[in-house]
């Protein structure tokens, strides 16, 4: 015998979005846009933070860019697209289906749409590659 | 026990109120090929006549044995022990989620049955009062209406067949996180009744009622529902549904309509 | 009201701004990360770069518009995110209107810094 849970093991938990136990795809798709909207908004800020450095003259800037070549920043530029590839794309199936479109197809639309996630990444990698 | 039996392992969630819970462990003999419910019942019978449990007609129409199996929710009395134990081992047995538990595998189906009510959905037929109650012939006069099956059966999927079991419930995130949502059976169960009234005003209530706080718009499209009901009601799809019908309206009202 | 559920309008209206300013951030988010990160070399402009740029009032007015349609869609997200913690239902209008000011100074921030730039 072991402890499970606390006790009133039923009771409503709002964290329950993140158990994806037995869950399907829809579960999945709802708790990876949640994650990655928190994650988003983070980014949304780190990055005004970050173009503040503008307002400290040519100089600030310049030298911050330099450090932004590490190899650190480009993994972490990797994250936010695979982020915001994946939540814009799904937005694209929440609105579609909330407005009663493909409802039935909800599955196969995910799927497709984040196939074409998957494309877009490969191609902005190559275009990341070809730029230099 | 004869030859065709076959031992099970189960864990259960014991649940008492002021007690805590714990994963207890039980091991039954069962005939081949019987269901989670019949283990349950073997182990109330012979282990622990304490174990709390629900069920009635062991045949997934009265909805009372919905229960999570191995992290999944589903009916135990058709939920196989040979296919739920190669899942996992010991099966695991635990009640619904976001309903309060009165103890061990059952849950308190009060808020559900609440939210059914404010959907107005009536289940039962109004002919079936009137039919005859003796075992007779039916009478001449008795004119049934012939059923046509339509040809995109598929499609052709009746609220009626919700036997009001809370697995959407559990399932539903949104129910997790928000008491005041509606969920999925009886926002489901607005879209049947719209579609079976003839009173405008009833109508026009219950689709305030799908577009107030507590409804259609707190849905966070995960398809959990539609998924995971054992009776193919669609909760989800009627949801969506709901929601194409508000927007119609809301933009009728845009333009004096 | 019936079994304690209500045709109470609060927040209904919130899914569709969500939804809107979703569609609009699909070409305005595109727009800018090829502009700003694709295009340029290094992913990054220089200073001298960035004040050519924001010389231009159509880029000025795109990438201000972007902010505020990206900061109502991330304030919304946020309010629908700390509602779902399990936030007492007394304190939701509290919250909602702390969010909808951090919106406010975000943009403020956004348009501050836009104008330094320019000058």
């Amino acid at each position: 015998m072991k402890v499970a849970e606390e006790a009133a093991p039923g009771l409503r938990r709002p964290s329950r979005w993140l158990d994806l136990r037995g869950r399907h795809e829809g579960a999945w798709a709802y708790a990876l846009n949640r994650l990655t909207a928190i994650g988003l908004i983070a980014y949304l800020y780190v990055h005004l933070g970050v173009l503040s450095l503008l307002a400290h003259g040519p100089s600030t800037w310049n030298s911050f860019l330099a450090t932004t070549k590490a190899p650190f920043f480009t993994a972490l530029d990797a994250v936010v697209l695979l982020g915001v590839l994946f939540h814009s794309l799904n937005g694209i199936r929440v609105v579609l289906t909330g407005v009663g479109v493909a409802v039935r197809w909800h599955r196969l639309l995910f799927r497709s749409l984040m196939a074409l996630a998957a494309i877009l990444f490969l191609v902005a990698g190559l275009l990341w590659s070809i730029r230099g | 026990m004869t030859a065709e039996s076959v031992a099970v392992d189960l864990e259960v969630l014991r649940y008492r109120p002021g007690e805590g819970s714990r994963l207890e462990n039980f091991s039954v003999q069962v005939a081949k090929g019987t269901k989670v419910l019949d283990a349950l019942d073997a182990i109330w019978a012979t282990l622990d006549h304490s174990l709390m449990f629900r069920r009635a007609c062991h045949h997934s129409s009265c909805g009372a044995c919905a229960m999570r199996i191995n992290g999944r929710e589903r009916l135990a009395c058709v939920t196989q022990v040979a296919e739920a134990a190669e899942e996992h081992q010991p099966i695991r047995v635990e009640p619904l989620h976001n309903l309060p538990v009165v103890g061990d595998l059952v849950v308190d189906v009060a808020g559900f049955f609440a939210r059914m009510t404010a959907s107005d959905l009536v289940i039962t037929r109004s002919a079936e009062p009137e039919l005859p109650v003796s075992v007779d012939p039916l009478p001449a006069s008795l004119s049934l209406r012939q059923v046509v099956v339509p040809e995109d059966l598929d499609r052709f999927i009746r609220f009626e067949s919700c036997i009001e079991c809370g697995i959407c419930v559990s399932v539903c995130p949104s129910m997790a996180a928000d008491d005041g949502f509606l969920g999925p059976a009886a926002l489901a169960g607005i879209h049947r009744t719209r579609e079976a009234t003839g009173d405008a005003t009833e109508s026009a209530h219950l689709l305030a009622l799908a577009d107030g706080d507590g409804g259609v718009w707190r849905c966070h499209s995960s398809f959990e529902c539609t998924a995971s009901c054992p009776q193919a009601v669609d909760p989800a799809g009627r949801i969506m549904s709901l929601r194409g019908q508000i927007l119609a309206r809301r933009w009728g009202r845009m333009w004096g309509r | 009201m019936r079994a304690g559920f209500g045709i109470e309008k609060r927040s209904t209206t919130s899914w569709l701004w969500q939804a809107a300013t979703g569609i609009l951030l699909l070409p305005l988010l595109a727009l800018h990360l090829i502009a700003n990160h694709f295009v340029v070399a290094g992913g990054e402009r220089n200073f001298a770069e960035v004040a050519a740029c924001m010389g231009n009032p159509a880029i000025v007015v795109l990438e201000v518009l972007f902010l505020v349609v990206v900061t109502s869609h991330a304030m919304l997200g946020l309010r629908s995110i700390l509602f779902d913690m399990g936030v007492p239902t007394r304190w939701r209008p509290a919250l909602g209107r702390g969010v909808a000011i951090l919106g406010v100074l975000t943009v403020a921030y956004g348009i501050w810094l836009t104008i330094t730039i320019i000058r």
